[in-house]
């Protein structure tokens, strides 16, 4: 790209005239040359913050998003535990996440594994992070956490709650995202070292550091803690037992895909980069950015349309809360390869993703696993089938836009990429699920083990908001009696018994 | 105008002197310039897309603001019906308006009935298109599908839903926008090319007409053909409300509609980052414009709602959140079509007399028998066809040549001195829209109404839709309301007989 160097000394010969004029005047116009030079480059801070800021807070409605579809898809009387749960995701990953969970994460110099830089965000801003870019992430953490909530929702004790999400957000989620995502991250396809396979990892928004670590943890969450009561009956019939408000799902899954414009586009974090491109000009990291929003649209509204038709084809009559699911699971199929995908390959991606959940759906329910809110099928499920399809379609093109500077690096294996992006994905799904299984499992299962995990039964029948969390969500009828009222009236005496 | 930054080292070269070396100085300073020309112009394309990325966002948002404003309008038995078509035409919208919607509505350079590229958006992104203007396109074109969705609520298949909405969305609609918003359309006052409509071209800049008024018209079409819900006008004739179940949704959708209008209306922008190089004025640019069109958007919103809300007491004894919500919303489907060229105390007026005009057609749709169950006809159609019109009448000279810029002696509004064509331009649209939805959505509904797929059967209908075919109620409020759990047959209890022995 052309620059706005300019050094006086090599420009006040060119001028001519004595030496003196001429070097005077080099120096005034290289003066002004480094102004404008400075102006752009505080110019592309400015937009880049803006653009990375509101794609921070779209990602954080995707909290309240995912806090209406729990409440939606849980019944009644564990409304309010549930909301508790997605609230306390926000405030206790802010404080972890901001202490040491961004360090751990994104902590330059540092090793492969995991970050040590940055504790309490010392030293930020940095030549390379400011604080945009720390609120973006830790909207992502939150996110993580979040999902596995919906996993071992309706029958978990609260302490516990705030034990694994703490954990997660501050310790297994940061290490993950730090081996993807950070440029020292040992499969990171960014690294300036080498690469994994020569290719390493693309996993451009989450599929699987997001998704997939908090569906393999609700996994283990729900297998340690065993299907809510009633829900697999004495022969082995599986039970529905449905979520108290359409409502609040279509809410909640509307505000999720809302805030995925800030997931997937945003995690490009700059806007303001130009690209060298045949055609011109006008195609910059911005076209890049609005294309990731087309294919995130297109992989969920081919999921939803799946879902629909094959629900109706399955079950007889449409169903309005499996669309949703089946959505989201596109988004979350979706989210890898974005940035790296054709708009028709979108389609392709959410298709796929809607069989997919439907058949871990089944698979489900024949090992009688119990996930309220289907976050293990959903998230780990399509989650993993996203991390494929990038290594299937991945377009060296839009690769090479994203990831630049290294010629010749593999791309999708249907795109003539060759098999190299496809081994390091696979590496990618081997090693997520290990690693929640290795921290996550023996968390699990030590709190279970301590009686911390699962509430007792009565608490269960009568619903945790009754036993735990001061009362039902919701009070249509007028609770005078409770409210003392009793007192003030006069008690009528019974009519006069029949003689 | 400033001098552009566009640096030949020929020009250059002679005002340098004899200097020995001026070439080499000219080359060299023209190379900086042209940079700095460079880095403007991607600074500008950075800016203009964030703007408009989330622009598209908010109006994104409109959908579900929507989907909750007709859940709550809609009695519970109906609710997943609703929602579901919501979130459907989102979907298969999303799908119709990629694969040819887009090119309908804006595939340049075509002629001024229909447009005829980038179907599957091929060749994209062009010099004047990129993605981000797909998406706030698709994003408008769902919205449109949307409000007819209100009209039919509650009576109708689901398969009808899914064929009315995809021809809406795919084509009705963008033939439509490309009359009025592409730079080949016939109608619009941005067509480059050729003779204005009247020397004028109609002004719907956010779409009061195209999308309003698209919307209200299919829907009243599908309405009519299906006749009112049962027991909404009983024997005598007379109007039974059929209240909505839950006015807080009807808040959250309301409120979730005005935030996500301010992707709506200053969106249709599109860039931001433009001076309109007045002397002496260089804070002013289109960004004040943008700022300015929130504003009378916003004025004429709560006008309307304020007119609503002491109408409604003076007229039923008692103040109406539903109602006041409808007139909001009423002031804002009216300001969408002037909202950048009128100032924000004409946006008073437009709020004003558009709760009236909602407040009138909802009267006269009572008097007909016509049931709408969002009101959906008289609001976005009503109060659209009001927005036209009031764009025609107090559109600023001044503000309307910074949108539509390159014919100077434009006419304007008609109450600002304009002249009477740009008036007559409106009513061309009116006419024209009304006469094209007629055209397009009349046979369709028949048609599905002939093949007895339209509305749904009279068992259906007092059952609920969401009991008959959406699988169960929507809301479980108690674990004993959720009949998925009782075993295939139920058991009866035999006990012995109550009757005492005495």
């Amino acid at each position: 790209m052309a620059s706005l160097d300019c050094s006086a000394a090599q420009l006040a010969p060119l001028l001519g005239g004595n030496a003196t004029n001429g070097a005077a005047a080099a120096d005034y116009i290289c003066r002004q040359f480094s102004a404008v030079s400075e102006k752009f480059t505080a110019t592309s801070y400015a937009v880049d913050s803006t653009y990375l800021l509101f794609s921070a807070y779209l990602v954080f409605s995707m909290q309240l998003g995912f806090a209406m579809l729990c409440a939606g898809s849980v019944r009644a009387k564990n409304t309010m535990n549930i909301m508790l749960t997605n609230v306390l995701d926000a405030a206790a990953g802010g404080i972890f996440y901001y202490l040491f969970g961004f360090a751990f994460a994104f902590g330059s110099p540092s090793n492969g594994f995991i970050g040590r830089h940055f504790f309490g965000l010392k030293e930020i801003p940095s030549p390379l992070f400011d604080y945009s870019h720390f609120l973006f992430q830790w909207a992502f953490a939150i996110a993580a956490a979040g999902i596995t909530s919906g996993s071992i929702a309706e029958r978990t004790q609260f302490v516990a709650y705030l034990i694994y999400s703490s954990f997660l957000t501050g310790f297994v989620y940061p290490v993950v995202s730090h081996w993807f995502w950070s440029a020292d991250g040992w499969a990171s396809a960014a690294n300036p070292g080498r690469l994994l396979f020569g290719s390493g990892v693309i996993d451009f928004a989450g599929s699987g550091v997001v998704h997939m670590v908090g569906g393999i943890a609700g996994f283990y969450g729900a297998i340690v803690e065993g299907p809510r009561i009633g829900r697999f009956d004495h022969s082995g019939r599986a039970v529905a037992l449905r979520g108290h408000s359409a409502s609040l799902v279509v809410l909640g899954t509307f505000l999720l895909w809302f805030g995925w414009y800030g997931f997937n586009p945003g995690s490009f974090l700059k806007i303001l980069t130009p690209y060298t491109h045949p055609s011109g000009g006008y195609y910059g990291q911005w076209s890049a950015i609005g294309r990731t929003a087309v294919t995130t649209t297109l992989a969920g509204c081919s999921a939803a349309l799946t879902t629909l038709f094959v629900r109706r084809l399955v079950s007889g009559h449409w169903n309005v809360t499996d669309v949703c699911n089946g959505l989201l699971g596109g988004f979350a199929a979706i989210t890898a390869g974005c940035s790296v995908v054709e708009p028709w390959a979108a389609l392709i991606c959410g298709f796929v993703a809607a069989l997919v959940l439907m058949g871990w759906n089944m698979a489900a329910e024949r090992a009688k696993y119990d996930d309220p809110l289907e976050a293990a099928q959903l998230h780990g499920g399509c989650g993993a089938w996203g991390v494929i399809f990038t290594a299937l379609f991945a377009t060296e093109e839009y690769v090479n836009e994203v990831y630049p500077g290294r010629a010749g690096r593999p791309f999708g294996l249907f795109m003539g990429g060759g098999w190299r992006l496809l081994a390091a994905h696979l590496v990618q799904i081997v090693v997520i699920v290990g690693w929640v299984s290795v921290t996550m499992g023996p968390l699990f299962y030590g709190l279970h083990k301590l009686k911390l995990l699962r509430i007792s039964p009565e608490d269960e029948m009568a619903g945790m908001d009754l036993t735990r969390h001061g009362g039902f969500a919701y009070v249509y009828e007028d609770d005078s009696l409770d409210n003392g009222m009793r007192n003030g009236r006069a008690e009528s005496f019974p009519a006069v018994a029949s003689i | 105008m400033a001098d552009s930054l566009s640096c030949t080292a020929a020009d250059l070269l002679p005002l340098l002197g004899g200097a020995p070396n001026a070439t080499a100085a000219a080359a060299f300073l023209c190379s900086r310039f042209n940079t700095v020309s460079t880095r403007l112009a991607d600074a500008t394309l950075a800016i203009d897309n964030t703007y408009l990325l989330f622009s598209a966002y908010l109006v994104f948002a409109m959908q579900l603001g929507f989907a909750m404003l007709c859940a709550g309008s809609v009695r519970a038995k109906n609710t997943m019906n609703i929602m579901l078509t919501n979130v459907l035409d989102a979907a298969a919208g999303g799908l119709s308006y990629y694969l040819f919607g887009y090119a309908f509505a804006f595939g340049s350079p075509s002629n001024g009935f229909i447009g005829k590229h980038f179907f599957g958006l091929k060749e994209f992104p062009s010099p004047t298109a990129d993605y981000s203007l797909f998406l706030y396109q698709w994003a408008f074109a769902i919205a449109a599908a949307g409000i007819t969705s209100g009209s039919i609520a509650e009576r109708t298949q689901f398969v009808a839903y899914l064929i009315y909405s995809s021809f809406l969305t795919g084509f009705v609609y963008p033939v439509v926008s490309h009359w009025f918003w592409s730079g080949d359309g016939w109608a619009g006052a941005a067509k480059t090319g050729g003779s204005l409509l009247f020397g004028s071209g109609a002004i719907d800049f956010a779409g009061s007409g195209v999308v309003h008024m698209v919307g209200g018209i299919a829907g009243l079409w599908g309405a009519l053909i299906e006749g009112p819900r049962i027991g909404r006008f009983d024997r005598t004739g007379r109007s039974v409300a059929l209240r909505g179940h839950s006015s807080s949704l009807v808040v959250l959708g309301t409120f979730l509609l005005w935030f996500g209008w301010y992707g709506f209306n200053p969106g249709s922008f599109l860039t931001i980052f433009k001076s309109y190089n007045y002397t002496n004025r260089s804070y002013y640019g289109q960004w004040s414009a943008v700022g300015r069109t929130a504003v009378t958007t916003t004025l004429a919103g709560s006008t309307a709602a304020l007119t609503t809300l002491f109408s409604k007491r003076l007229l039923v004894g008692h103040w109406n959140v539903i109602d006041v919500c409808n007139g909001l919303l009423g002031g804002f489907a009216a300001i969408t079509s002037g909202c950048s060229v009128v100032e924000p105390w004409a946006a008073i007026i437009c709020g004003f007399v558009a709760s009236w005009v909602l407040i009138g057609f909802n009267k006269l749709a009572e008097k007909l028998k016509y049931d709408d169950p969002l009101e959906a006809a008289q609001l976005h159609g009503g109060c659209g066809a009001w927005g036209l019109l009031f764009t025609g009448l107090f559109a600023k000279k001044i503000y309307v040549n910074e949108v539509y810029s390159g014919h100077p002696d434009r006419p304007y509004g008609l109450l600002m001195g304009g002249g009477g064509r740009l008036l007559g331009a409106q009513i061309v649209q009116i006419l024209v829209i009304i006469g094209w939805v007629t055209a397009t959505m009349v046979p369709l509904f028949l048609g599905l109404n002939k093949l007895k797929l339209l509305r749904v059967s009279r068992e259906d209908e007092m059952a609920g839709m969401d009991m008959t075919r959406h699988g169960g109620m929507a809301y479980i409020y108690h674990d004993e309301d959720d009949g998925s759990n009782l075993p295939q047959f139920k058991m009866s209890r035999v006990e012995p007989g109550d009757t005492p022995t005495s």
